[in-house]
């Protein structure tokens, strides 16, 4: 049975940095709003601080902050032909579950995308002609533009307390900074962290080769800050224990402890966790939404929360899984390539070296998320010419440690045995004077990589799974093996004791091992309903009353990790909401 | 009236042996150096957070607020926090109680730890 609850104005399903920054900007506007969580609460003072903190079987192996795949899951293929089979353990991306989301859990990189991602297709095809394109990359345009979302990027990174150098301040290159990078209106919140040996060797080696390096930009505070909304942080004590942690000196952005506690303290504003939402509940005419229904997951309670306004805010697979349960919007045919709910699911690729230096001591063990250099000659550099190489896309490269775990990092040189004495041997004597570098891919998307709805596996609610049908294709494998070289060439350059050499990612991709959280697309942004599941304010062309907010509205994936562009769009769509839906419902772009 | 006289007569104390270290502490300075504890301790009576309250600070040993949990470290050290031992303690933790949990490396200024006790005498009563 399910109980029909009083109408709020907003509900938003999922409380990690879209719907944290969603709910506080609309509880603030005076809107009564309902956030559903499926995680449990969980906060800095009861959970992350010492010594709850610091336990890699209970967050890395047994993934405590992560999706409990004995619930819901889903199949994963490389190609239609094959038969799809459940992911029964997390393993190629670490979708959060708790209050906070993924947000708790990232590094913290934090980038903007720019106009070479917004306006992929007719940058491409105005330098190099419509055939450059392969047929079956369904690449086009976002309908957004960098400079609208200038304003936005830097509300999300002083909300974060990114700690970086700007490379281009109002069109003024910057020393020490990206000078590849889109001009900001001002610096970011706070100077970058202190680089390690092994980023400083890097940036070294790389401006030897006429490359130019800087600090990743990453929100670990480096020092105390106090950010717009009066969220203290913690400096970052480089610790080691970034990714998959919470931060336990309060140092790392994260919602759980910027805007969702002050959106708790909003009388506008309830959360609700272990809350599943099952559904989006559609109007008879299918042309609103009327709210959801969700499953309490402690006790199997079903609710129904009638809404104004839906906002989809979960991770960005859940979202297009729930847009596809609930039937809005057309499911998209790679056959036929009709329709557009499941277009245009996106991954990246990567490549890696280490490098084993006899007689350094790089201290893995200390680092911040971001305590990397990055070199973007390869990436948002449009000077840098893919034609010879025949590739779309771009991929970023960088030296240094994010989170080299104490039982899980293992660097030892190839040819070393998998274990015995001998591994034993050398991972005692190699674990002080490895570092890596590494680069980070763009996939570009393809007409055959999509979700749908899996024919054969249910999760515990007795819905279908989300299929993913995924691989890489010619273009990655080109663009790996570049990048593979370039890596190879700095490693060479910096004379190491021992190198494994980066190889491309060519063999088809596997869910096994973890890759990368920057899953992308599947209900993607857009000029038209024609090719696209939103529109430019992540409002769903089908029923206007529903936003879709998070990396599943990108038309394709960048090297960039995602989530200065998914805060970005976040604040985004709350003004678009606040100032302009609220005053006048109804499509804020004509179809 | 104790807690006042006692304060008097530490001042007296702090001008003739550490003046140099704490004699100019300035609360106003202070309150900008407390930004790099403010993400974890409060200084409202009973709002512990991921530190433990900093209220009544100095007027009671480490470790004995009864509902934070204190590391094991912190507990055994016994510790009657002062103007002194704090400001030896946040000097460097790890040095004065080994194994304690809290995440901070230290304040190396002593200027800077003459303001900030400054500004927690005047604040944390």
């Amino acid at each position: 049975m399910t109980t029909k609850l009083r109408e709020v104005d907003v509900v938003i399903v999922g409380l990690g940095w879209t719907g944290g920054i969603l709910a506080k900007e609309l509880a603030e506007s005076g809107l009564k709003v309902v956030a559903l969580e499926r995680g449990a609460p969980r906060t800095s003072e009861n959970d992350y601080s010492l010594p709850n903190i610091r336990d890699e079987l209970r967050y890395v192996v047994r993934h405590d902050l992560m999706q409990n795949t004995a619930r819901d899951t889903l199949t994963v293929r490389n190609n239609p032909t094959q038969e799809a089979l459940p992911m029964r353990r997390l393993g190629s991306f670490l979708p959060g579950e708790v209050v906070g989301g993924s947000g708790v859990h990232w590094s913290g990189h934090t980038w903007r995308w720019t106009d070479m991602e917004f306006k992929i297709r007719s940058n491409y095809e105005e330098r190099y002609g419509k055939k450059f394109i392969p047929d079956d990359m369904t690449i086009q345009d976002w309908g957004i533009t960098y400079a609208e979302l200038e304003p936005y990027y830097e509300k999300f990174e002083y909300t974060a307390a990114v700690s970086g150098k700007a490379g281009n301040i109002n069109g003024k290159i910057q020393a020490g900074g990206n000078p590849f990078e889109a001009p900001r209106a001002r610096e970011y919140p706070l100077p970058p962290l202190t680089p390690i040996l092994a980023s400083e060797m890097f940036s070294d080696a790389a401006r030897n080769a006429g490359y130019h390096p800087f600090p990743r930009p990453s929100a670990n505070a480096s020092q105390p800050y106090t950010n717009p909304d009066g969220s203290k942080f913690g400096g970052c004590q480089y610790c080691g224990y970034c990714q998959r942690f919470g931060c336990e000196a309060n140092a790392k952005g994260s919602p759980h402890m910027t805007v969702i506690p002050i959106v708790m303290r909003n009388s506008n504003f309830e959360l609700r966790t272990h809350s599943w939402v099952t559904r989006v509940v559609k109007d008879n005419d299918g042309k609103r939404v009327t709210g959801v229904t969700y499953t309490n997951v402690l006790n199997g309670e079903e609710f129904e929360q009638p809404a104004t306004m839906v906002l989809l805010c979960a991770y960005a697979i859940n979202n297009v899984h729930l847009m596809l349960l609930s039937g809005i919007g057309t499911p998209y045919d790679p056959v036929a390539q009709k329709g557009v709910i499941g277009k245009n699911y996106c991954y990246q690729t990567g490549a890696g070296a280490t490098l084993f230096f006899e007689g350094k001591y790089f201290n893995p063990f200390m680092s911040a998320g971001g305590s990397n250099a990055t070199i973007d000659d390869f990436n948002i550099n449009w000077e840098f010419d893919r034609g010879p190489h025949n590739f779309v896309g771009a991929y970023n490269v960088n030296g240094g440690f994010n989170t080299a775990l104490p039982i899980g990092y293992r660097p030892v040189p190839s040819g070393t045995p998998q274990w015995g004495s001998e591994w034993k041997r050398a991972t005692a004597k190699w674990y002080q004077t490895a570092m890596t570098i590494g680069a980070s891919g763009s996939v570009m998307s393809n007409r055959y990589n999509c979700y749908d709805l899996d024919p054969t596996y249910r999760n515990a609610f007795g819905q279908p799974l989300m299929r993913m049908t995924f691989d890489y294709k010619a273009n990655e494998h080109r663009m790996g093996t570049h990048a593979a070289q370039v890596i190879n060439d700095i490693a060479k350059s910096m004379n190491p004791t021992k190198l494994n050499p980066a190889v491309a990612r060519t063999n088809p991709w596997t869910v096994v091992p973890y890759q990368s959280t920057h899953n992308t697309g599947g209900t993607i942004m857009g000029t038209n309903p024609g090719d696209s599941a939103l529109n430019k304010y992540l409002q769903s062309w089908d029923c206007h009353n529903l936003f879709v907010v998070g990396a599943n509205v990108f038309p394709h994936n960048a090297s960039y990790n995602p989530t200065g562009p998914v805060g970005a769009l976040a604040y985004w769509t709350a003004d678009a909401i606040k100032n302009r839906y609220v005053k006048n419902p109804g499509p804020l772009v004509a179809a | 009236m104790r807690n006042s006289f006692r304060a008097a007569a530490g001042l007296g104390l702090m001008l003739s042996m550490t003046a140099a270290a704490q004699a100019g502490g300035d609360a106003a300075r202070g309150e900008a150096r407390f930004q790099d504890c403010a993400a974890c301790h409060k200084l409202e009576a009973g709002s512990n957070d991921v530190g433990p309250s900093l209220h009544g600070i100095f007027e009671r040993k480490a470790g004995t607020l009864a509902d934070f949990r204190y590391s094991p470290a912190m507990k055994r050290s016994g510790i009657s926090w002062t103007p002194e031992t704090l400001d030896k303690f946040i000097t460097e933790p790890q040095a004065m109680v080994p194994a304690n949990r809290m995440p901070y490396a230290g304040m190396a200024n002593p200027d800077d730890r003459a303001d900030l006790i400054a500004y927690l005498q005047k604040t944390s009563k």
